[in-house]
């Protein structure tokens, strides 16, 4: 049996209003995964828990497991990404890796390495950095994470190591004989672009220095990936930013 | 539990209520069971003619009964123009007495989460009122969360060119409330906005 009162580690990625002062919080925890829970008058003046539930926020949380959703007890600030808040563009960027997050992660279950992706990803953001090969190493390594890594080393109906094409829907590539209506053509250059973008550390991006084909490549690619493979649909705060 | 019928249709309507749920529900409903049929008859049709004679103003957005009270106020500072996100925070505003210009209701926050983006928001209309009103000063009277912050960022940004002097409403600690309690992110607003006494 779970314990009444738990302990966790968490990021805030999304509050609603609930009722006439609370908030209800989407929180992505180290130890727990992502769940929700309640922040009682959240929305008052007065409230201690206001400025440590809100969006962006690294905190340490207490909770008391109600009937319907855990109640937060009791919270501590480690981190907070101000610069969300002070820039509109950002605060953009920051919803959408939210809402990514949010979208790929179903359940309760941990999920150490998306939450240290997000948290790295939020950091970064602090940063002078190409948001737009950000998102997409984001994008790339969430879906890995989830289990749902793109197949980029042969074809995925063959085998065949020389490919040409991605396919949005199969989720890999493609040589030209099991080459499929939906598949994109990219270059070599944009491949090796993926794959770095797959493997190498989030803090990394910066050092990368795509020719703007093999971006429009990246773009093209990651966004039917997401569409079609991974099932995502629409994702709101996409629409929203800049350099996407 | 087995409910009359006209009692099951009033306490259903009650829990569309924000924040009421079926125990609030079955109490407002034994309330005005209780009370002389002209009073819920008062009740029922001071709730018809709310939603029938309020609207929106169409200048400055806020809550209006045939002419806006803010707008068409030759007392108020008509220099001065306070943007909020809810018709309702035009009531706070007002209800400290301290604040005599005029008003832009935004009518919501910059949330991408919800598709809310500059354009629902209704931007333009708010820079042409600005232009073509002889408006000098503008204070942001968003939120104080993230989303309130971020819309006011952007406001500063889209006002910038119009040489108006733009402030946000300042934050700090409540009044009456202890230092003790008080938020890391609140104190070092608190000191970023301290006055000379």
């Amino acid at each position: 049996m779970k314990e009444k009162l738990f302990k966790a580690e968490g990021l805030v990625l999304r509050t609603r209003v609930l009722g006439e002062a609370d908030r209800l919080i989407t929180l992505l925890t180290r130890e727990e995964g992502k769940f929700e829970a309640v922040a009682r008058g959240a929305r008052r003046v007065k409230s201690k828990l206001a400025a440590g539930v809100d969006l962006f926020t690294h905190g340490r949380y207490t909770f008391h497991r109600g009937k319907t959703w855990p109640i937060i007890t009791g919270q501590d600030t480690i981190e907070r990404f101000n610069w969300f808040r002070e820039n509109p563009d950002l605060y953009a960027y920051g919803l959408y890796f939210s809402e990514l997050t949010d979208r790929l992660i179903s359940g309760e279950e941990p999920c150490p390495e998306i939450f240290d992706h997000l948290l790295e990803a939020w950091s970064l953001f602090g940063e002078d950095v190409d948001r737009f090969l950000l998102s997409r190493s984001f994008e790339l390594k969430l879906a890995h994470a989830a289990g749902y890594s793109p197949h980029l080393v042969s074809c995925i109906n063959c085998g065949e190591h020389h490919v040409t094409a991605f396919s949005p829907r199969q989720g890999g590539m493609l040589c030209s004989r099991c080459r499929t209506a939906d598949a994109i053509n990219i270059d070599r250059g944009t491949l090796a672009l993926i794959r770095r973008l797959v493997e190498a550390p989030l803090s990394q991006v910066g050092l990368l220095r795509p020719l703007s084909n093999q971006k429009k490549e990246l773009a093209t690619v990651s966004a039917g990936f997401l569409t079609y493979y991974l099932d995502l649909g629409e994702i709101k705060s996409r629409l929203f930013l800049k350099d996407s | 539990m087995v409910y009359p019928g006209a009692l099951k249709k009033l306490v259903d309507m009650f829990c569309r209520f924000p924040g009421v749920g079926p125990k609030t529900a079955q109490r407002l409903a034994f309330f005005l069971l209780g009370c002389p049929r002209e009073e819920v008859v008062a009740i029922a049709r001071a709730m018809v003619e709310a939603k029938d004679r309020l609207s929106f103003c169409p200048v400055c957005g806020s809550l209006a009964e045939d002419e806006c009270p803010y707008c068409s106020d030759a007392g108020r500072d008509h220099h001065l123009l306070c943007i909020v996100q809810e018709p309702r925070d035009v009531l706070i505003l007002e209800r400290s007495g301290q604040y005599k210009g005029l008003y832009h209701v935004l009518h919501g926050a910059l949330s991408p989460l919800d598709g809310i983006g500059p354009e629902e928001l209704k931007l333009e209309q708010l820079v042409n009122r600005i232009r073509d009103t002889g408006i000098e000063e503008v204070i942001i009277a968003t939120n104080p969360n993230v989303e309130g912050d971020a819309t006011a960022g952007y406001l500063a940004g889209l006002l910038k060119p119009l040489a108006v002097m733009v402030s946000r409403i300042a934050f700090g600690l409540p009044v009456g409330g202890d230092i003790e309690y008080a938020d890391d992110l609140t104190l070092s607003r608190a000191l970023e906005g301290r006055r000379e006494m």
